[in-house]
């Protein structure tokens, strides 16, 4: 296992570099940021001060070398934007992602493999029908609508919940209620096929023989062999959010990660952008290498 | 003994709960479109920035009212010593939220910081580009200020100047901006919520409003429905399609102004009767209603009506499709190239509704016998076709721009704009240059006359550009307060002006 470990690090520390590189040189390719920092009117002087200060000014591979020395010491630079570290402002806006993304998974994750669960136990009924065609819907619904529609109903016709923000708990509900539905459906339908395959396997069949009882052929025989493809998609859904639910956090005014670099794309506030890349990479990798070690303990076959 | 004592402790609770409720009625949330990246003074040309800092945390030497024009505020009088200098005579009796006084000292500091090199104002870089600005502090309370070439405006500039205190940093942007206005910067919670409260020893009258909350949000719809709900009580700059309730949605000029650039360098734009052929091409009132929000103004010039000197006797030109057919076929037996490939270059998300807007006047330019494409640019490419230096191999180009001058005197706009070495002209007019020149020069009602002269000049004889509309903009303010957003809510919100119904 430790070496499975050191190498899955050593080849996401290569990738990280490579990202890195290739971030740094393909943002360089959009332009210079002059002219979205200054007004119209700006002096050609304006202009040429602003591109100095900035060392816009030095050729490419100088502003690289000089990014790479100072990445050595893990500075990223200062947002040109905001006037403060990169990384400060990156892993302020990553711990409100975190926050949203794992409570979101924790509560999609408990809710969809008991309802697939379930759905998978009665296949056709009415149970699963209903369940496969909310869950559908679900993942196949735009979530800048489902947001818009819920603010208007939940906040503005019925009160009951703030439209946006982030004060109390009851700002949270929306936003988590709207990232909610798209993973929910997807890993809900995972768990129900996984479950159907599974549920017709012999020996849940011989289970069933010697008397065994419907939740623990369920929940103890069924759902563990169930979960290898279960996990998996699990894993890209939570990669999804760690990136960023831009629309969500864009809407609901939280200050995330996903907002945060699209804002600094469209600025060309370079050194956030890569800044955020980095930061979601590592997390994306972490993630990534948990998965893999919980593989390896939901199925014993499975040796690194 | 202890009734007494019950009776106490029931009127403390109950003022208490009085007083809570008084602050929280005396209380405004403001919700913005976007995030402001920094809170510094010297950046509050920017409009997001300008509705929290402009006049609220920090005030300027004067300032412009809209009807009443030019008017004091950190400066009490000006008078033009000749040669380029002013001499601006200081309120006295003002102090900055860290409690130090307000003297001639800290507008010298203002000016060398803002239109200095070691950082770069927007303030700085937007009105006092080409200019340098040297001071004289002649005593605690009278600074002579000097432009260099002279600015008759200079009284009318310093209402762009915000003045911070004397310790101000040259080299760094300020994170707790410190002023002299009404309200004190209270605190910043990065992505969430700024907050400011009313500053006591404050040299004006007592305002009603003692404290703002600020929020933001990008989304229009989500804005509109936190005033709707409550969660609000302003949302500056919301979107036509939600501005839907009669009874908390305002309509307002928003001192933009949109229309197209002529690059009259290249033919066939260089010919007067191509030009006016582009103008009678587009049926202007088409758009109002429609694409563009009702209330939107057919413009004439480069400025609001609002504006000094704006010409209000010009007629926008009318939708005349047949004629402009016959000024391209006179100009084309001219051996004019009529039928040449023109670029009309737009702006993604320059304002609401932009791309159908140029593709309409790409439909309409076509109709009368244009040969056009239209290009959409994000705004750093866009810039490369808009300001100098151009392109030497470019072709024959339009572009669409929205320009804002909600300051009150179109030099903030004209010489930039229409003189032959102006960052965004599409002009080389020796006569032009010396009516700006001369209207700039001039003072009082010479130079509103000037003005007028000089956007005739353009509009009628030179066909200068496209001029295409005032546009107008909207905000939902909830009805517990009696405040109606202007044009200069474009740029600043002033807090001290906001009363309770």
């Amino acid at each position: 296992m430790k070496s499975f470990l050191g190498k899955r690090a050593i080849a996401s520390a290569i990738s990280l570099i490579g990202l890195i590189v290739l971030v740094f040189f393909l943002s360089r390719l959009t332009g210079d940021p002059t002219a979205l920092y200054l007004p119209v009117d700006a002096s050609l002087e304006s202009r040429e001060q602003f591109r100095e200060l900035h060392g816009l000014n030095d050729p490419l591979i100088v502003q690289f070398g000089t990014y790479v020395s100072d990445l050595v010491r893990f500075d990223f630079g200062d947002s040109i934007r905001r006037s403060e570290p990169a990384l400060d402002a990156v892993l302020r806006a990553f711990a409100w992602t975190l926050q949203l993304a794992l409570i979101t998974m924790s509560l999609v994750i408990v809710t969809a493999v008991i309802v697939g669960s379930l759905a998978a136990f009665h296949v056709g009924g009415v149970f699963d029908r209903i369940t496969t065609f909310f869950s559908l819907v679900g993942a196949s619904a735009p979530d800048f609508w489902i947001a818009i529609v819920a603010i208007v109903l939940f906040s503005v016709n019925l009160g009951w919940v703030p439209t946006s923000g982030t004060g109390t708990l009851w700002h949270w509900i929306l936003p988590v209620a709207v990232l909610f539905i798209r993973p929910f459906g997807l890993i809900l339908q995972v768990v129900r096929g996984s479950m159907i395959s599974v549920l017709g396997s012999a020996y849940v069949k011989t289970a069933r023989a010697k008397g065994v009882r419907n939740r623990p052929i369920i929940f103890v025989h069924g759902l563990r062999n169930a979960m290898l493809p279960v996990i998996t998609v699990i894993g890209d859904q939570a990669a999804a959010l760690l990136n960023g639910a831009v629309v969500v956090e864009t809407i609901f005014g939280f200050p995330g990660v996903g907002k945060l670099m699209i804002d600094s794309i469209l600025q060309r506030d370079f050194s956030v952008v890569l800044a955020a890349i980095f930061v979601t990479a590592v997390a994306i990798f972490v993630m990534n290498i948990l998965i893999d070690i919980l593989y390896a303990v939901l199925d014993p076959r499975i040796r690194y | 003994m202890k009734y007494q004592n019950g009776r106490v402790a029931a009127i403390l609770l109950a003022t208490t709960i009085a007083g809570q409720a008084m602050a929280q009625e005396q209380t405004v949330t403001v919700v913005l479109s976007e995030e402001l990246d920094v809170v510094e003074p010297c950046m509050a040309s920017r409009s997001n920035i300008g509705r929290v800092v402009l006049q609220n945390i920090a005030e300027t030497v004067t300032e412009i009212v809209p009807g009443s024009g030019l008017q004091p505020r950190l400066a009490t009088s000006w008078e033009d010593m000749g040669g380029g200098t002013w001499r601006f005579t200081l309120r006295e009796g003002v102090t900055f939220h860290d409690g130090s006084s307000f003297t001639a000292e800290d507008v010298a500091h203002s000016i060398a910081r803002t239109t200095g090199d070691q950082i770069v104002c927007e303030i700085g870089a937007k009105f006092f580009g080409g200019i340098a600005i040297t001071t004289d502090i002649v005593d605690e309370h009278t600074i002579d200020i000097t432009a260099d070439p002279a600015q008759p405006i200079l009284p009318l500039l310093m209402s762009t100047m915000t003045v911070v205190p004397a310790e101000t940093p040259m080299d760094s942007f300020v994170e707790t901006p410190v002023g002299t206005g009404p309200y004190t910067f209270d605190e910043y919670n990065v992505g969430q919520n700024i907050t400011l409260s009313h500053y006591e020893n404050y040299w004006g009258d007592m305002p009603e409003v003692l404290s703002a909350t600020y929020l933001f949000r990008s989304d229009s719809a989500v804005r509109s429905a936190m005033v709707a709900t409550g969660e609000a009580d302003i949302a500056p700059n919301i979107a036509v399609q939600d501005a839907t309730d009669p009874a908390t949605d305002y309509a307002y000029p928003n001192s933009e102004t949109v229309y197209l650039r002529v690059d009259h360098e290249i033919a066939p734009l260089n010919d007067v009767r191509v030009r006016e052929a582009l103008n009678l091409a587009v049926d202007r009132q088409a758009f109002v209603g429609t694409v563009l929000a009702d209330g939107t103004l057919l413009a004439t010039g480069m400025t609001p009506p609002s504006t000094l000197g704006y010409n209000a006797e010009l007629e926008p030109y009318g939708y005349d499709p047949d004629r402009a057919r016959e000024l391209l076929q006179e100009a084309a037996a001219d051996g004019v190239a009529v039928d040449s490939s023109i670029t009309l270059i737009g702006r993604t998300g320059n304002f609401g509704n932009v791309l159908e807007t140029m593709e309409a006047l790409l439909q309409m330019f076509q109709d009368v016998g244009f040969n056009m494409e239209l290009q959409m640019f994000e705004v750093a490419e866009w810039e490369n076709s808009y300001s100098r230096p151009f392109a030497e191999d470019r072709g024959p180009t339009l572009v669409a721009a929205q320009h804002d001058n909600a300051n009150g005197d179109p030099v903030f706009s004209m010489y930039f704009k229409y003189a032959s070495d102006g960052l965004q002209s599409g002009i080389q007019d020796p006569q032009l240059d010396d009516m700006i020149a001369a209207a700039t020069a001039a003072t009082g009602e010479e130079r509103e006359q000037l003005w007028s002269d000089t956007f005739a000049y353009i509009h009628d004889e030179i066909v200068g550009d496209v001029m295409l509309f005032h546009m107008v903009g909207f905000s939902r303010v909830n009805p517990r307060l009696a405040f109606e957003p202007t044009i200069k809510t474009n740029s600043e919100l002033q807090l001290a002006q906001i009363s309770f119904n």
